[in-house]
């Protein structure tokens, strides 16, 4: 296949990049009793970018015989060549530390087959029947791809990928009378079924979906207003990836996001230090070698409350003057390479939880996150959460539902004042959305900050 | 057509396999697509897709594969992986394929000018959205657009005797947008038009209209909290009010017991101004089609008329369980296995225009963007509002930042006050202005 790849590119006019990817998906989806759905699909083909002129042309094709790939190479500069009569902005390619070689990113030995999995899928919902007769709604799912990569750019990357990326999500619903709650659980992996076992506790987080979804129903609405509160690291990571991430991507910092014109400015407390990075062995977003066949490295976004960098494809890196680290990323053949964040995370501090939480007199303890979440160009955000306490004079108190948080990103990191040293990523197992979805992960420690809490006038 | 026939021949191959029952659904598409960013042409982009998705029945065991590499030998490892899957199921006597019944076409779902345009017409279809909203007003930024031209064929052939397909098109452009003055970002906005029909797509209107928005959106500010009358707007009432109604409407969400609506066919689920119609028949229409995904032909249906539950949505699966025909509301495509969904969504216009609708109000808000969270189970929600729009004394005053909102959407609907005579159409839904009474409004 590289030999293919690497003929074809060949024929290019200017700067070619031919990325075969095969994936094949599995999704095992139990609900309420049954096997809602067991699919198991393959998409495979050619992504083919070509740069002329100053101006890209991308085409995907099914055919990656050498004729297909041809075709397809002349249809992507023919675009490129349309297309540079338009574009005012010509793109330029930064130099690159290169990918080239084998990069297989777990081995997953013992991996059992789709009956065995179909099994403890079944197992898993039939238990969450079981643990409450408040249980109306179970779901547990399932998912996990499979990838294969070989990716070939006309400027010397050679990438053989191997990678797989398997998630679970578990949803209780239940009912009193009129009345539904709900709890979910999700987490994800790069790696195989055993390492997703490992990460977390199946049958434990079973137990706590329904536990939580049944606590809920006696729960109370909480006052909306300014609190100071406790984010735990799934919570740091949503925060870091949708408030402030998206905002340093540079595609959004040239359309003019909130961070533009902002690097070497204090942006957040000098407890922040924030950054990206593929790198992280077994994270769900990681990423060696990124679809420009850049190798990933660890990007310092904001160094103790001072921002440093933004997050880079090999165009908007020339465009800054700067290097990429693996931060182009596509989702399938289909796909053209993207800016995109991976793993993105706050590092641990030196406060203690116990202390934290002891520190605040009215507030909230906040868990996870909750349905939706969703952020701008102004770093402003809104994310519902799944679990919250009241905190009254440093005591942990009443679940209270309903709850979301809002503010402005960069404000409720200068609102930082505390840092815990725990360190966890917990955000792997669904998919980060920007025109193409993406496996990513985030996280971080504990975070002490003040946000605006929605809740309910009553 | 050759996706009929490669279904056909599939759906024997399967049976021959061991399948007792079979079917294929076959998708090919091209597609056209022009991507702009930051003002700019970001890149035009090509794609030929062509795929199956082989679903078998064997001993009341469901099983599903699909592939989009259509070598014989890939073929016979997706029936072989589709039954593979099955034998590892447990049985379930809902899974059930559809009898053949009759398809009638809808018209204007083909628009033949796709075939005959370029990479270079969608580049300047593109081209003049961009330059029409930056044209409307030097601040604004068009942070991402793209225009797309998509036609393909759909097929689906089963082993009690179904044979369809269909040739469609998709026109669409989508912009999302924001204005800037010095240090004031206004909200992100959304303008989005899609038609088959190439004719109904006017790029420069549309650019306009979203620069339009987020130029009104400039000078944002504060407003305090009050529990009182909302505007929703088409763009929000997709959020608020389309998606809880396809959701609460699912027969799947019924019978699972996660939609408030069981056991509640021909009971009042909201005010009497409410009226929704799940149309798949609407010429031209995004959402329209003559057969859904597993090859039973919709009609349009009253979800909801006059604030009462007239219907659930149906696939085969959903309907073999209530002991009812399905009413053709299977959704997906050749990579998944159906689901169910609505149409083209229609929400029915009132009687009041919305100028009237705002001067009645004392004191309210507009919101033109809903950036939250909505559970659809309890209809509780909670989130931003974007872009939105302070009213006084039956005036719009100014527009407003940081202000959410929250409510149960579902309590919500029984205090609908007024619907606006105007209706926009989004896509597969069609939405007039809705204003609420008792919602929460939280600001600073």
């Amino acid at each position: 296949m590289l030999d293919l790849l690497k003929s074809a590119v060949r024929e290019a006019p200017g700067y070619a990049e031919i990325r075969y990817h095969r994936r094949l998906q599995t999704a095992i989806d139990a609900r309420n009793g049954a096997l809602k759905r067991v699919e198991r699909r393959t998409l495979a083909g050619a992504g083919v970018r070509c740069l002329v002129d100053g101006s890209w042309g991308f085409v995907s094709t099914t055919d990656v015989t050498r004729e297909g790939l041809r075709n397809a190479i002349a249809e992507a500069s023919d675009a490129a060549r349309a297309g540079a009569r338009l574009r005012r902005e010509k793109a330029r390619l930064a130099p690159a530390r290169l990918g080239k070689g084998e990069f297989i990113y777990q081995t997953c030995d013992d991996e059992p087959d789709i009956a065995t999995k179909i099994g403890v899928v079944l197992g898993a919902e039939r238990r969450m029947r079981a643990s409450s007769p408040l249980v109306v709604g179970s779901i547990v799912i399932y998912t996990e791809y499979a990838d294969e990569k070989y990716i070939v750019t006309s400027d010397g990357a050679e990438a053989h990928i191997v990678d797989r990326k398997p998630s679970f999500h578990v949803f209780a619903t239940v009912g009193r009378g009129e009345e539904r709650e709900t709890g979910g659980k999700g987490w994800g992996v790069t790696g195989g079924w055993h390492d997703l076992m490992r990460k977390r506790d199946l049958e434990k987080m079973v137990d706590e979906a329904v536990d939580l979804a049944v606590r809920k129903l006696d729960a109370g609405y909480a006052k909306g207003g300014q609190y100071t509160v406790i984010l735990d690291p799934q919570l740091v990571g949503v925060l870091s990836h949708e408030a402030i991430g998206h905002t340093v991507e540079a595609d959004f910092v040239q359309s003019g996001s909130v961070v533009k014109d902002k690097i070497g400015e204090k942006v957040a407390s000098d407890l922040v230090t924030l950054v990206d990075d593929g790198t992280m062995r077994g994270a769900a977003g990681m990423v060696l070698v990124d679809d420009e066949g850049v190798l990933g490295e660890r990007t310092v976004i904001i160094d103790k409350g001072v921002l440093r960098s933004y997050l880079h494809s090999r165009e908007s890196a020339a465009a800054f003057d700067t290097v990429p680290r693996g931060n182009a990323r596509a989702f399938t053949y289909r796909d053209e390479p993207i800016i995109r964040m991976t793993n993105t995370f706050i590092l641990p501090g030196d406060s203690n939880l116990e202390d934290m939480i002891a520190g605040i007199e009215d507030g909230f303890f906040l868990k996870e996150m909750g349905q939706g979440g969703q952020a701008d160009a102004t770093a402003e955000f809104m994310f519902g959460i799944a679990e919250a306490y009241r905190i009254k004079n440093g005591k942990i108190g009443e679940l209270v539902k309903g709850i979301t948080i809002s503010g402005q990103a960069f404000e409720v990191l200068k609102s930082v004042d505390a840092v815990s040293g725990d360190f966890e990523l917990d955000l792997g197992a669904g998919h980060c959305g920007k025109w193409q979805p993406a496996k990513v992960d985030a996280g971080g420690p504990y975070v002490r900050c003040r946000v605006t809490i929605g809740g309910r006038h009553e | 057509m050759k996706g009929l026939e490669l279904c056909d021949e599939l759906v024997r191959r399967a049976k021959a396999k061991g399948a007792d029952e079979a079917e294929v659904y076959y998708l090919r598409t091209r597609k056209l697509e022009a991507v702009f960013e930051k003002n700019d042409l970001q890149v035009p982009k090509g794609d030929t897709y062509e795929g199956i998705g082989v679903r078998v029945i064997r001993r009341a065991r469901q099983g599903f594969a699909a592939t989009n590499v259509l070598t014989d030998e890939a073929m016979g490892d997706t029936i072989a992986a589709a039954l593979a899957i099955a034998a590892a199921s447990p049985e379930d006597p809902n899974h059930v394929l559809p009898e053949p019944s009759e398809a009638r076409p809808v018209p204007g779902i083909y628009d033949e000018m796709a075939e005959s345009l370029a990479l270079d017409d969608a580049l300047e279809l593109g081209r003049r959205f961009v330059e029409a909203a930056r044209g409307y007003d030097s601040r604004v930024t068009i942070d991402s657009a793209s225009f797309v031209v998509q036609i393909g064929e759909r097929a689906v052939a089963n082993s009690r005797g179904v044979l369809l397909s269909e040739k469609g098109s998709n026109f669409s452009c989508v912009g999302m947008g924001f204005a800037r003055e010095g240090d004031d970002v206004s909200s992100f906005d959304v303008e989005y038009s899609g038609s088959c029909a190439l004719a109904d797509i006017d790029p420069e209107a549309s650019g306009r209209r979203l620069a339009e928005k987020v130029v009104k959106a400039l000078g944002a500010t504060t407003i305090p909290s009050f529990k009182g009358t909302v505007i929703i707007t088409p763009y929000a009432g997709g959020d608020l009010i389309a998606e809880p109604i396809a959701f609460s409407a699912s027969a799947e969400n019924v019978q699972n017991g996660r939609s408030r609506w069981k056991g509640k066919l021909g009971a009042s689920v909201a005010s009497a101004l409410l009226t929704v119609t799940d149309d798949p028949r609407i010429p031209a229409g995004v959402g329209s089609t003559s057969f859904d995904r597993e090859g039973v032909p919709p009609e349009p249906l009253e979800i909801i008329k006059g604030g009462v539950l007239g219907h659930y949505l149906y696939n085969c699966y959903t309907a073999r369980k209530d002991g009812v025909r399905s009413n053709g509301r299977a959704i997906g495509n050749d990579q998944t296995t159906p689901g169910i969904g609505t149409t083209n969504l229609i929400v029915s216009p009132g009687a009041t225009s919305l100028d009237e609708m705002v001067r009645n109000i004392p004191k309210g808000l507009i919101v033109n963007r809903f950036s939250g969270n909505l559970d659809p189970v309890s209809g509780d929600f909670s989130g931003v509002v974007k872009g939105g729009h302070y009213i006084e004394n039956g005036e719009i005053v100014k527009p407003v930042k940081e202000v959410m909102i929250a409510g149960n959407i579902y309590e919500l609907f029984a205090h609908i006050v007024a619907v606006s005579r105007e209706v926009v159409t989004i896509g597969d839904m069609r939405l007039p202005y809705v204003q609420l009474e008792g919602v929460s409004v939280t600001g600073k």
